[in-house]
């Protein structure tokens, strides 16, 4: 018999309180670890939603979606302006257009359907007015897009570089009149590399044929910006901007550096930020966690603390035999602190046991729940006709992102494994130290006295 | 040899300061088997406790074989508690979930005996003060109380301390019960050359000791 094993056979002294003692531990134990675990699981989401989310800012004019809408385009002091900020490392500008049956010798692959008659609407030559002016408006037809971009690869709408099926791609900064073509234009209207169409009254070379695999693109015009902007006389002229960001943690703060230097002028979106919307809820699970985890060491701390110090009051008499019979304090303390750590130790396996058991379904519960409420406020954003491959492949990433969210798996990390021990150490240090050192302040000369 | 010089204890209660003992000066020559007797509530326990370094007193000194106990550290006092002093209480105060085999062991463990050696002096112990081995491995609870104090004789003696405190050793058992007990100690004095102090309400078992001191309200009244 020593210090040690007086402890361990103390603690099991009574197995009915002690057992109750262990188990409310565990349960503690039990919650601090699957807190842990999902809080870890979830943080991994959210860094890795964040860090897949891109790195790119789309800028628009205020009021202005793709052909839609009105208000002016973004100028070229503008586009100096997002090209100077800090963190942005490039830039491209897109102006589109459309073209009509009197901008060019082109005739359009797109059918103009029931959905292009009602946006033709307008234009349709059906008042005595415009027959006074002379002007006779054109037979509603459907209309060629034009993409005037300084980087033609920002039309693939895989979001990588831009399918050529024949000829080669085109220079964004030049101001040629050449042009990429859509593949169904191009063999609606028979046109190969280095044919020629008039548009704006010019005669443009073909350079290439694409394909995208999108019915709009491939039935679109490509062309180098300035050759747009030149064409359709509009000088400096942009209506859409994508800049990318040199790193996924500085799209936030460029986001709001814009905001206030092109304020009011544009309106500006990042997939970034669309994913911090996101994975908000998941975040706030985070915190919870942490709490939870928090307020589950505070409670195991607690229930060790108060076990012990009720046994230490139960045990004054004892104590002070033994320190009456020539027990040092020393022992005294070693004996209780193994008593505690006993506890703890058994409290925490069964704990360890329970909370590997629990902290899977916990996790998904946790997440399932916060997603099931966050879906119904997240906006959802869709692209209008005109919008191009930008707001189309946001709403994609969007839809991708919320299902991908509930996909949140539990997993148990070294780390986490030995932050929960390292808090389990620290509840039983704490839990037995406390009461041990309680009974150094017992009195011998108690055991004098008759109860 | 024993020596209690001017030592007075008082205690601070919410009622107003408590003098348990008052100028008490006494000495007691090794071997000597002596007897304290005195009412209720005049100080024999808090004399005793003094003795057994359990308390410090508030003035005088104790001095046991030329140390002076009351100034040592806490450290020294328990390892006096251990090798010097054996105690024996009214209410036995044996360790309730262990044996009565462990309970004189754990004595033994305290006084630095070696750990091979213990069980064997600790049934040994037993043996003498009349436990024998099918008791020797029950726990207190399931012994009588005759049984429970010679147990806690045999850890008194333990590590063959110079003296024996006990305090009203055989107030909790019957009169054939308590005379075995006490003589018991007796045989130990005489044997053993054990200084005994002995607190009694028993004017009977005083009477056999070598000198009896009365204690009245705090202060030694006869030698
Ligand atoms: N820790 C204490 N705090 C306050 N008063 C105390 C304390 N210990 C003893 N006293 C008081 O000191 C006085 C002497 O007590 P003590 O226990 O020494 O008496 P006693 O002679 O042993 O009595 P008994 O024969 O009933 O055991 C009593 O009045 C008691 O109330
Ligand atoms: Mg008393």
């Amino acid at each position: 018999m020593n210090v040690v094993t007086r402890g361990i056979k103390n603690a099991v002294r009574s197995p009915i309180k002690t057992g109750a003692i262990v188990l409310m531990f565990a349960i503690s134990i039990a919650l601090i670890l699957s807190m842990l675990v999902a809080r870890g699981s979830v943080l991994r989401k959210v860094d890795e939603v964040k860090a897949n989310a891109g790195t790119s800012i789309t800028i628009t004019p205020a009021g202005i979606v793709g052909d839609q809408g009105g208000g002016e385009a973004l100028t070229t002091a503008q586009i100096t302006i997002i090209k100077n900020t800090a963190n942005v490392s490039s830039v491209t500008s897109t102006l589109t257009d459309r073209l009509g049956t009197t901008d060019t010798n082109l005739t359009s692959s797109l059918a103009l359907g029931s959905f292009g008659a009602r946006q033709q609407r307008f234009e349709a030559p059906n008042s005595s007015a415009s027959e006074s002016t002379g002007a006779a408006h054109p037979a509603p037809t459907s209309r060629i897009n034009v993409t005037g971009t300084s980087d033609p690869n920002s039309i693939a709408t895989n979001g990588g570089v831009l399918t050529i099926s024949s000829g080669a791609t085109i220079d964004g900064n030049s101001s040629d009149n050449i042009a990429l073509v859509g593949a169904t234009l191009a063999t609606k209207n028979n046109l190969a590399v280095n044919s020629t169409f008039t548009a704006y009254g010019k005669t443009i070379t073909v350079k290439g044929i694409y394909t995208t695999g999108n019915a709009f693109q491939d039935s679109g015009i490509i062309m180098p910006i300035a050759t747009v902007q030149t064409l359709t006389a509009q000088p400096g002229a942009v209506n859409n901007v994508s800049a990318k960001v040199n790193s996924s943690d500085n799209v936030a703060s460029t986001v709001a550096t814009l905001k206030t230097t092109l304020a009011g002028k544009a309106d500006i979106t990042s997939q970034a930020e669309q994913a911090a919307t996101s994975v908000s809820s998941l975040e706030s699970i985070a915190t919870l966690t942490l709490t939870g985890v928090i307020a589950a060491a505070g409670a195991g701390a607690l229930i060790i603390l108060l076990a012990m110090i009720l046994v230490v009051r139960e045990r004054r008499r004892e104590i002070g035999v033994i320190k009456a019979i020539g027990g040092s304090n020393k022992k005294v303390i070693g004996q209780f602190i193994v008593e505690g750590l006993t506890m703890t130790v058994i409290g925490a396996v069964i704990g360890f046991a329970l909370g590997i058991a629990v902290s899977g379904p916990m996790t998904t519960s946790l997440v399932s729940n916060s997603q099931n409420s966050a879906s119904t406020t997240s906006p959802t954003r869709g692209g209008g006709p005109g919008a191009g491959g930008f707001e189309g492949g946001f709403a994609r990433a969007q839809s991708q992102l919320t299902t991908n969210l509930t996909q949140v798996s539990a997993t148990l990390t070294p780390q986490i494994l030995m932050s929960a021990i390292g808090i389990t150490l620290l509840i039983a240090l704490l839990g037995s130290a406390i009461p041990a050192w309680l009974t150094a302040r017992i009195r011998p000369a108690e055991v004098l006295r008759t109860e | 040899m024993l020596t209690v010089d001017k030592v007075s204890k008082s205690f601070t209660t919410p009622g107003g300061t408590v003098h348990a003992l008052q100028d008490v000066t006494l000495s007691v020559k090794t071997g000597e088997f002596v007897s304290i007797i005195g009412k209720s509530g005049s100080g024999k326990s808090t004399l005793l406790s003094i003795l057994g370094a359990l308390d410090t007193p508030t003035s005088g000194s104790i001095i046991v074989d030329d140390t002076e106990i009351n100034t040592l550290s806490g450290r020294k006092q328990t390892t006096y508690r251990a090798s010097k002093i054996g105690f024996v209480f009214q209410q036995y105060n044996l360790i309730p979930n262990l044996s009565a085999l462990e309970n004189v062991m754990l004595a033994l463990e305290f006084g630095g005996y070696p750990a091979s050696s213990r069980l064997d002096r600790a049934t040994q112990l037993l043996h003498s003060v009349g436990i024998e081995e099918d008791q020797q491995h029950r726990r207190p609870s399931r012994l009588s109380g005759g049984q429970q104090q010679r147990v806690s004789i045999a850890r008194a003696l333990a590590n063959q301390p110079a003296y024996i405190l006990a305090d009203e050793p055989t107030g909790n058992l019957d009169s054939v019960t308590g005379k075995k007990i006490f003589d018991l100690l007796h045989d130990l004095s005489r044997s053993q050359k054990t200084t005994i102090i002995v607190v009694t309400h028993d004017l009977d078992i005083a009477g056999k000791t070598d000198r009896t001191f009365t204690l009245q309200n705090g202060k030694i009244t006869t030698k």
